[in-house]
């Protein structure tokens, strides 16, 4: 297949209103976790790392659940459009789950008294960092666009089947990890000014995982690998 | 209230750097 270059003889910035507003958002919600959100008595400080941590897992959901979607749309319609939209949203995807894979043992340090426990909370989301590390590294090592889109959306399919078990994990299997404190069936069990922040920091994230998809969609031509 | 700030100064100014140097990347990558 072969994928004619548009010849645009305008390209759209990468970086502008929505990208602008994102991190707007994220700079607001910063401002209520330092100085507006109380901290929780028994974890102190550490308690707030919840608050980029869960909107960083989110976001992954988000960056991975649209790479799974729009690799789907490629082995349906061959669109190139959707194989470009897939790798945005795996590179996004990578970047949010590294942040989950990190900010997650600062806190179970001070918390748990250890960096790591290998329950499968913890390593379901490491093997989606392995998956969707490989699907970059996949695309990087097959030269021939149709084949490097269709191996690798395949791919971007299987890496999101790990998503359900990844949120379900805390239910299905002995872990030390916390369950959904608001994401779960009932009342969010969380104080009216702390939900206000995390809901805030979701938001934010969200809006910054789609601001840096669409950056990434827009890159010039030529670069996908 | 246990002291735990060094964790929490961590955890964001990780998740700063690595935000920042993906959108850093996006911009070098857009550089022709």
């Amino acid at each position: 297949m072969t994928v004619p270059a548009p010849a645009r003889a305008f390209r759209a910035p990468l970086f502008d209103w929505f990208f602008l507003l994102a991190v707007a958002a994220v700079g607001g919600t910063l401002v209520r976790i330092l100085a507006f959100t109380p901290f929780e008595a028994s974890q102190g400080a550490a308690q707030k790392i919840y608050y980029i941590h869960v909107p960083a897992a989110l976001s992954a959901y988000l960056a991975l659940g649209i790479l799974a979607v729009a690799s789907v749309m490629f082995l349906w319609l061959r669109d190139p459009r959707a194989d470009r939209l897939a790798v945005s949203a795996a590179e996004v995807g990578l970047l949010f789950t590294t942040l989950v894979i990190t900010t997650g043992p600062l806190w179970a340090k001070p918390i748990w008294g250890t960096w790591w426990s290998w329950d499968m909370r913890l390593n379901l989301t490491m093997f989606l960092w392995f998956l969707t590390a490989a699907y970059l590294v996949l695309r990087g090592a097959i030269d021939d666009e149709a084949m490097r889109a269709r191996f690798s959306a395949v791919l971007g399919v299987l890496a999101a089947l790990l998503i359900p078990f990844i949120h379900l994990s805390v239910y299905l299997f002995r872990t030390m990890h916390p369950e959904p404190i608001v994401l779960q069936p009932g009342r969010p069990r969380l104080p009216a000014e702390m939900l206000t922040t995390w809901s805030m920091g979701v938001l934010a994230f969200a809006f910054l995982c789609i601001a840096l998809i669409r950056a990434r969609y827009r890159l010039p031509d030529g670069r996908d690998a | 209230m246990p002291d735990n700030y060094g964790f929490f100064i961590a955890a964001y100014v990780i998740a700063g750097v690595l935000i920042g140097g993906y959108v850093a990347s996006l911009w070098w990558r857009s550089r022709r």
